[in-house]
């Protein structure tokens, strides 16, 4: 639904994203990481057709980033890292006003719908001004959707909102991609990003890392297993000494094992420590978190960011 | 066109909703039309020398009206725009950047001359009222050429010239204050009728006329440039 090949942009001197190649599929939510500076914003605003890129192409429901802009317009919806709205108009007349500027059949019976669907019918007739900021997030949802566009680029969603308001973004968000919509979402947010992408792109003006977040963790991390031991002894770690055994440390009585696939290997390395004369109280998986992935891989790049 | 419809509404209903905004268009242009018409009550049964002179002043009223009024609409119009994080969810819509620009031009050029005209109405109204006619001078061709020629170029000055500073700044009062210098070639006809104390003549409007033809198309030129998606999203502060 979404493709870029060598997609680069700069701004002066300074590359905000460079050489990015990234796919993503129709009803796919895919995630977007990176730090401050990392070129989400840029990436999404090249998709949309608001900044031309500097070199390399797009293509968005197949139609070309630079050729085809009017086009692409017309079905993507996004909703900006600082969504504004005309706070001397009411909710309705501001959703009404972009529902038209897309053309929409129906525009009223659209606007109700979604003012319905995100929670803001009751208060159609405020001002925006009197909003809060979670209420407003939601108007912006709604915004992003009203022409039901088949894709979606959301930045930093869920930022500055309190958690349940966060949940509630969250869910709905969740709702996209059952409704096939293919839906590229930025955020800083990494629970969230595990929660809701069925991949994850880290982007440092380069693309750094693509993958399902299990992927991803197993990739970087392998899988641990942590095994907790009645007679700890310093030397245990290094006398493993099994093939499949990436890495191994004790920390008190918590020996940490990082192997390659832990339903073959595990019931190998209890056999082993037994040997070795350890006395094994518990075995366990550690659960690394697309955090851990995430920071991993910050410390391994250096960028610009 | 039907985007372009969608978007003047907003602009308008929008306008209306800021006080600034109707004091300026309402206030000022009645304020102006009093003053026209002070002046054709002061001139009466003067030497026609003399008349001749305060109906030039009068004149002037209604060449600052049509610049007036679209500076105060345009910097709203685009300032706010910026102060309220609007750009970026409008320029992501289907509408044209040349839509964009000629939507924000519109809103302010078509209440400017609906009013100019308006009160200039209003003016022979009160003129034909107060005299118990109208005196040719008031309806000779260079008045009526100033008032119906001039006033949509120096109207779309305001409006370019506005534009053009608003884009760069985002507060609105020095927007406006700065926009205020565009009054200047409104001025011409005064300085040159109160050194010469000649009438308006068509010489003069046709000068200023092919004068406000060449700056409006100058600043056309780069207006057109500063109202690409790009340069709003990357350029204007
Ligand atoms: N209009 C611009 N002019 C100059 N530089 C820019 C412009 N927009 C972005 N940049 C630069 O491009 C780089 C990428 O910025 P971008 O906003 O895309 O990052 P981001 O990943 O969205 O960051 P954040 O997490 O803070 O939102 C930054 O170094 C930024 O300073
Ligand atoms: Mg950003």
């Amino acid at each position: 639904m979404i493709r870029t090949e060598g997609l680069t942009r700069r701004f002066g001197a300074r590359t905000a994203v460079e050489d990015l190649a990234l796919e993503v599929r129709e009803g796919e939510i895919l995630g977007l990481l990176g730090p401050n500076g990392a070129g989400k914003t840029t990436t999404v605003r090249m998709l949309a057709c608001l900044l031309a890129p500097t070199s390399g192409r797009a293509w968005v429901a197949g139609h070309e980033v630079g050729r085809d802009d009017q086009a692409i317009r017309r079905i993507v919806g996004v909703l900006t890292e600082t969504p504004g709205f005309y706070k001397r108009l009411s909710v309705r007349r501001n959703l009404l006003f972009f529902a038209e500027l897309y053309g929409v059949a129906d525009a009223r019976g659209q606007v109700q719908r979604y003012l319905e669907r995100l929670g803001l019918w009751d208060r159609r007739d405020e001002v925006v001004a009197t909003l809060s900021k979670g209420l407003r997030q939601r108007l912006a949802l709604a915004r992003a959707l009203v022409h039901e566009p088949k894709v979606l680029f959301l930045d930093e969603p869920t930022s500055g909102l309190d958690p349940e308001s966060a949940r509630a973004v969250r869910e709905f968000i969740g709702e996209l991609a059952s409704e096939r919509r293919t839906v590229l979402l930025c955020t800083h947010n990494l629970p969230e990003a595990e929660e809701l992408c069925s991949r994850i792109a880290v982007l440092r003006t380069r693309l750094i890392a693509l993958g399902r977040p299990d992927e991803l963790k197993r990739q970087m991390f392998g899988t641990r297993v942590m095994v907790e031991l009645g007679n700890p002894q310093p030397e245990l770690a290094r006398a493993i000494n099994l093939p499949f055994v990436k890495a191994a440390s004790l920390d008190g009585s918590i020996l940490t094992v990082e192997v390659d696939d832990p339903d073959r290997d595990n019931p190998v390395l209890v056999r082993r420590l037994v040997e070795l004369g350890a006395e094994i109280r518990y075995v366990s998986r550690v659960e690394r978190t697309l955090e851990d992935v995430y920071l991993e891989l910050m410390e391994g790049s250096d960028g610009p960011a | 066109m039907a985007r372009l419809k969608v978007l003047v509404r907003k602009e308008w209903e929008e306008l209306f909703k800021i006080k600034m905004v109707i004091y300026g268009s309402v206030f000022m242009p009645l304020l102006m039309g009093g003053f026209a018409g002070f002046m054709v009550w002061q001139g009466r049964g003067l030497p026609s020398g003399a008349q001749a002179a305060l109906f030039n002043t009068a004149l002037m009223y209604f060449l600052i009206l049509p610049v007036m009024i679209p500076v105060t609409l345009a910097v709203y119009s685009v300032v706010g725009e910026k102060e309220q994080g609007t750009l970026e969810p409008l320029l992501a819509t289907p509408l044209a950047d040349w839509e964009i620009f000629v939507g924000k031009a519109l809103v302010a050029v078509v209440p400017a001359l609906a009013l100019t005209w308006g009160v200039f109405l209003l003016f022979l109204v009160a003129t034909h009222v107060m005299l118990g006619g109208i005196p040719p001078g008031l309806v000779s061709l260079p008045w009526l050429l100033s008032i119906f020629v001039l006033s949509p170029l120096l109207a779309l000055f305001g409006v370019l010239v506005s534009m053009l500073i608003s884009s760069r700044t985002s507060d609105p009062r020095a927007a406006y204050q700065f926009s205020g210098l565009a009054v200047v070639p409104s001025l011409i006809p005064l300085i040159v009728y109160s050194a010469r104390l000649t009438a308006v003549n068509l010489l003069l409007v046709a000068l200023e006329g092919g004068i406000l033809v060449l700056l409006n198309l100058g600043l056309l030129y780069v207006a057109v440039k500063l109202f690409r998606r790009e340069e709003i999203l990357t350029r204007w502060k």
